[in-house]
């Protein structure tokens, strides 16, 4: 029961992450229709800039804030370079352009960081906390974390339902056209949800990387994460993507835990196959709910 | 010639099995006239081409975005380890065991794979079925860490490549190595170095056998009782059995087999092979620069096969044993050219005999009813569906015959590597075949063998330029990846039929402006 | 107000408009009237900008706006309602009606709403809840307000009676000419459904395949029978 117990407290900032990386799938897809399969690829990138500015400055926060500006610029690049042209030819395509884009980050990041996993180290604590005398998996960089995503959801949750932009963004994902004879200059919506994603991507990437290592390729397997969070969650729900991002997150946690943590991709796919065998529309998708 | 199909229906699969013969008869030509550095090219890329048939038509005919090909490259490939390590002494069929079999057996196990993931992707729209996939290209790969004693786990499997009898053996090598061993101590020192636990087993089997004799240092012995000579006889025996045992027990394949891989890791084994006797020393190089290849977008790997390249000094696996490599790489490239068999050669024989096999298998396929049903239901589902077609029936179809593909195209690969394991079948190799196909050409057979030439020559072609420009290895290494991004982004907005397509349009708008300028 | 100049348009090869010409006055309401296929729906996505025109131009207050985006056009004063109603159901009534004229000030949008709720009762009662919750007449009247939230000169209707009972098209068809008289709105209304539309309207245009024949008094072409039985089909 202890164990278990650990396990779970364990997977809940990695949960927290991969809750994030999915948000940033979701607003993709609600806002292009497209599937990013380079998200995380873009995640990859602004975390080495984080490196980067924080081996120069020391400063772990200005590296955060870089990293997420960096994040919005490289997602509103994508969209309007390769999206926006690809968008109007056929969907295989956009899909295969993502995909593109992923193999040119990944070698780009390569060519200018190196392709050696680098440390990044976390900026506070990172061992448990000791409570009734003994010491427990979740550390003060746990709750910073846990913390961080919260505020975000919050922040975006507010900025979705509560403002202007926030419904022109919605109005522009669920029907187009409308947006537009309303008077909402859609594509704009379009590229500032590829912004919000890259931005959400960018935090994920900073903050998951000292709970392993930065490679080019590091975060692929999250990329399997993500998705397999965001379809559970219906693809097109806030609340889906981040309720099952958690949630895949405390599986894998449980599963590794329990057996080995080599099994974690295949608890992914058992999962995502799973979903898609019984429940292929998503848990929360916005045909059934109005979810935000 | 279309006329001629018409009126004989059993022409097509004549045309179709003379198209594939010439194509065979030509490479196999080439195969004898060029280094057997452009022999490993021309392997490697005919291993890509026979699985890229199976994209072609997977995404070009049944429109289908599927990362899962090099996942199911590592099923054949695995399965073919698997067969031709364990199941030699197994005659099948009456035959004894040939490479052939695990040939089957790997295309079999690609059918079953490919069926099931076809059952579970026929009911998927497209970003749903790449995530999927993708899901499939890095989870199955992990298996082999869930199995570690069956598949090896992180480190894979050696495998022993069935060469063909009379040509390209270790034993035959090892003999003259041994010969030298008497007069190049090189020979000797690293398996002393490297195994010395296995040494101790065999001083123990030779304590039983021999008592305490073996009790004084045998290197002594041998100096000391060649001098004397009422003990030659017994000393002579100690001493060449003592040597010889050894050397051919760890140079040659019988050492292999003679129940000594329970306590040597296999990869061990095949290493200390590797530097004992010349020859094997290309196997050994092969298999840094192979390291680089397979896994084409894994930059770290990219690394390797640089590293292998420039001389061997860096390899990944076998960094220990690199050093005494390198002193044999000369000698080693010399006894395979000498020998005008190099293994090259050999695996570029094997690749190519079975991309033609495939390809023919998939001229039928796709320029009978079958290609038909493909491209109806990519074309119109819902229409296909009115006119009797099984949309669901198609997809998985296309699923089945792109996995037997891919599960050749790893077994091909297996033998090329000679060693399957997770780092060979990375993401990047899926990527690598989405890739190639999406470049060439995602429409045609062509495609995908242009795709294949495009895979193989561009790493070579951005290392002879970096060599011009003395550029770092760091961006040498990544260089072809970062290419291959940019272009199929451009292709995908500029041109979706890659090469193939864009030729074809380009001409076809030539014969139109030829026409529209003939026509008034 | 609004001028159409000899407005062509196609769908590939299909001429879905052929040199349409026509004037929607302000104050009153305009209808068009043809069979299903006439071209109605081509004209009036033309005139909101969702579709680029072959030929022809399309003037408002004397401005040439052929060719402009949907966003802008709006943004100048013309308002389309599209056929279907076009009121997205994952959203509430209120966004729903908070979408038309975001551009516009703080205070402009509060009157044109606390408007919209007096023109519309139900839709003030059901703010909060979804728009998937209202019937097909409740719908169209916040299609309807929707647009009416940009603050137009020129409101465009096509079809609002589609799937709606006779009684409830009456309602909200009046409504719309009273709004029209008061308030100097200039409103172009496209129906199959030619009795109704022209009983509101006091001109009425009859488009059939893309070209108009026949332009007048909507009293008049009520009473012609040749023309309702030649192109109206009853
Ligand atoms: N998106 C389109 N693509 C091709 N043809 C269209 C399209 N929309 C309408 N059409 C054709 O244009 C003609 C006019 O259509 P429409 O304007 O919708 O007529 P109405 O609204 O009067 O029923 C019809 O022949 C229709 O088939
Ligand atoms: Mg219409």
């Amino acid at each position: 029961m202890i164990d278990f117990i650990d396990y779970l407290l364990g997977g809940i900032s990695s949960g927290a992450i991969i809750a994030l990386m999915a948000l940033a799938l979701v607003l993709v897809w609600r806002s292009t229709r497209v599937v990013n399969f380079a998200q995380l690829g873009q995640a990859m990138f602004t975390t080495y800039i984080a490196l980067t500015v924080r081996e120069l400055t020391g400063s772990w926060f200005l590296g955060l804030i870089i990293a997420m500006a960096a994040g919005l610029v490289v997602g509103v690049i994508v969209h309007f370079l390769v999206i926006r042209p690809v968008k109007r030819l056929d969907t295989s395509g956009a899909i295969i352009a993502t995909f593109g884009v992923l193999i040119a980050l990944e070698a780009l990041a390569a060519m200018v960081w190196g392709g050696d996993p680098e440390a990044f180290p976390p900026p506070i604590n990172n061992s448990g906390y000791e409570a009734f005398g003994r010491i427990w998996p979740f550390s003060p960089y746990d709750l910073l974390v846990l913390a961080s995503v919260v505020f975000l959801v919050l922040a975006l949750s507010v900025v979705f339902t509560r403002t202007n932009v926030g419904l022109a963004m919605r109005a522009s994902a669920f029907n187009p056209e409308v947006a537009r004879l309303s008077g909402v200059r859609v594509n704009r919506m379009l590229a500032l949800g590829w912004a919000i994603a890259g931005l959400v991507g960018a935090v994920a990437g900073v903050l998951v990387a000292p709970l392993s290592t930065l490679s080019p390729t590091s975060f692929d397997i999250f990329l399997v994460f993500a998705f397999t969070a965001a379809v559970i969650g219906g693809l097109d729900s806030l609340v889906g993507a981040v309720a099952f991002g958690i949630g895949t997150g405390l599986v894998i946690a449980l599963v590794s835990g329990y057996s080995d943590s080599s099994n974690a991709p295949l608890v992914a796919l058992v999962l995502l196959v799973l979903n898609l065998l019984f429940k292929p529309e998503g848990v929360f998708s916005h045909h059934k709910a109005r979810a935000v | 010639m279309e006329a001629l199909v018409q009126r004989f229906p059993g022409a097509r699969l004549g045309v179709n099995a003379v198209t594939a013969l010439v194509i065979w008869g030509l490479l196999t030509w080439v195969n004898q006239v060029i280094e057997p550095l452009m022999s490993y090219y021309l392997a490697t890329a005919a291993m890509y081409a026979t699985a890229m048939f199976g994209m072609t038509i997977l995404l070009g005919l049944s429109g289908q975005v599927s990362l899962g090909n090099g996942a199911l490259m590592a099923v054949g490939g695995y399965i073919f380890a698997l067969t031709s390590m364990n199941w030699q002494t197994v005659p099948i069929l009456g035959t004894p065991w040939n490479a052939v079999w695990s040939m089957v057996f790997a295309g079999f196990g690609g059918v079953v794979f490919g069926a099931a993931i076809g059952g579970i992707a026929a009911r998927l729209r497209g970003p749903y079925l790449a995530g999927l996939t993708l899901g499939i290209a890095v989870g199955v790969p992990a298996i082999a860490n869930r199995f570690p004693e069956l598949l090896g786990g992180e480190n894979g499997l050696m495998l022993q490549v069935p060469y063909p009898a009379g040509g390209y053996t270790s034993g035959d090598t090892s003999d003259e190595a041994v010969d030298d061993g008497g007069e190049v101590p090189l020979d000797e020192e690293p398996v002393y170095e490297e195994l010395p636990d296995d040494f101790g087993d065999f001083d123990e089997e030779f304590t039983d056998e021999f008592g305490d004799e073996l009790d004084s240092d045998p290197g002594d012995l041998s100096d000391e009782d060649l001098l004397t000579e009422d003990d030659l006889l017994s000393e002579d025996d100690f001493l060449s059995d003592d040597d010889f045992l050894t050397d051919e027990d760890f140079t040659t394949e019988d050492g292999f087999e003679a129940g000594i891989d329970e306590e040597i890791p296999e990869e061990d084994l095949l290493s200390e092979d590797d530097f004992l006797s010349d020859d094997d020393f290309l196997t050994d190089e092969d298999f840094t620069t192979e390291d680089g290849f397979e896994a084409d977008i894994d930059s770290d790997a990219g690394a390797d096969l640089d590293a292998g390249l420039d001389g061997g000094s860096e390899a990944s696996e076998g960094a220990d044993i690199t050093d005494p490599a390198a002193d044999l790489d000369l000698a080693g490239v010399d006894a395979g050219v000498d020998a005008g068999f190099a293994i090259e050669q050999w695996q570029a024989s094997m690749a190519i005999a079975v991309a033609c096999v495939v390809g023919f298998i998939a001229l039928n396929l796709v320029r009978g009813r079958q290609g038909r049903v493909w491209q109806a239901v990519r074309d119109d589902p819902i229409a296909a569906a009115v006119s009797g077609i099984s949309p669901a029936g198609s997809k998985i179809s296309a699923f089945v015959v792109s996995s037997l593909f891919a599960a050749l195209a790893g077994a091909v690969f297996a033998q090329i590597l000679t060693y399957v394991g997770p780092g060979a079948f990375t993401l990047g190799l899926s990527l690598s075949l989405l890739v190639g196909i999406v470049l060439g050409g995602r429409n045609s057979f062509i495609g995908a063998i242009i795709g294949a030439v495009i895979l193989v020559w561009l790493p070579e072609f951005v290392l002879d330029v970096s060599a011009d420009r003395g550029w770092q290895n760091q961006i040498t290494n990544n260089a072809p990846n970062f290419i291959y991004g940019l272009l199929v982004v451009l292709v995908v907005l500029a041109a979706p039929g890659g090469i193939v397509g864009g030729i074809q349009s380009l001409a076809g708008r030539l014969r139109g402006q030829a026409k529209s300028s003939s026509s008034p | 107000m609004l001028r159409i100049d000899a407005l062509s348009v196609n769908y590939g090869a299909v001429e879905a408009l052929k040199n349409v010409s026509l004037d929607v006055p302000p104050g009153r309401v305009t209808a068009v009237i043809g069979a299903n296929g006439a071209g109605k729906s081509t004209l009036m996505r033309t005139l909101a900008g969702l579709e680029k025109p072959l030929a022809g131009r399309v003037l408002f207050n004397d401005e040439d706006i052929t060719g402009s985006k949907p966003e802008d056009i709006v943004r100048m004063g013309i308002a389309l309602v599209p056929e279907g109603r076009s009121t997205i159901p994952d959203l509430t009534v209120e966004e729903n009606l908070k979408l038309g004229g975001m551009w516009r000030t703080h205070a402009q949008r509060a009157t044109s709403l606390t408007r919209v709720y007096a023109l519309f009762p139900v839709l003030g009662e059901r703010r909060h809840l979804g728009a998937d919750t209202l019937s097909g007449g409740e719908r169209q009247q916040l299609a309807i307000g929707r647009a009416l939230m940009t603050g137009p000169q020129a409101l465009l209707l096509d079809e609002p009676s589609l799937g709606l009972a006779p009684l409830i098209v009456t309602q909200i068809l009046e409504l719309v000419e009273h709004m029209a008289r008061d308030s100097g709105l200039a409103v172009l209304l496209v129906e199959q459904n030619a009795a109704t539309a022209l009983r509101v309207a006091k001109t009425g245009i009859v488009l059939n395949l893309g070209e108009i024949v026949k332009s007048g008094p909507a009293r008049e072409i009520a009473q012609d029978e040749e023309l309702r039985h030649a192109y109206l089909g009853y």
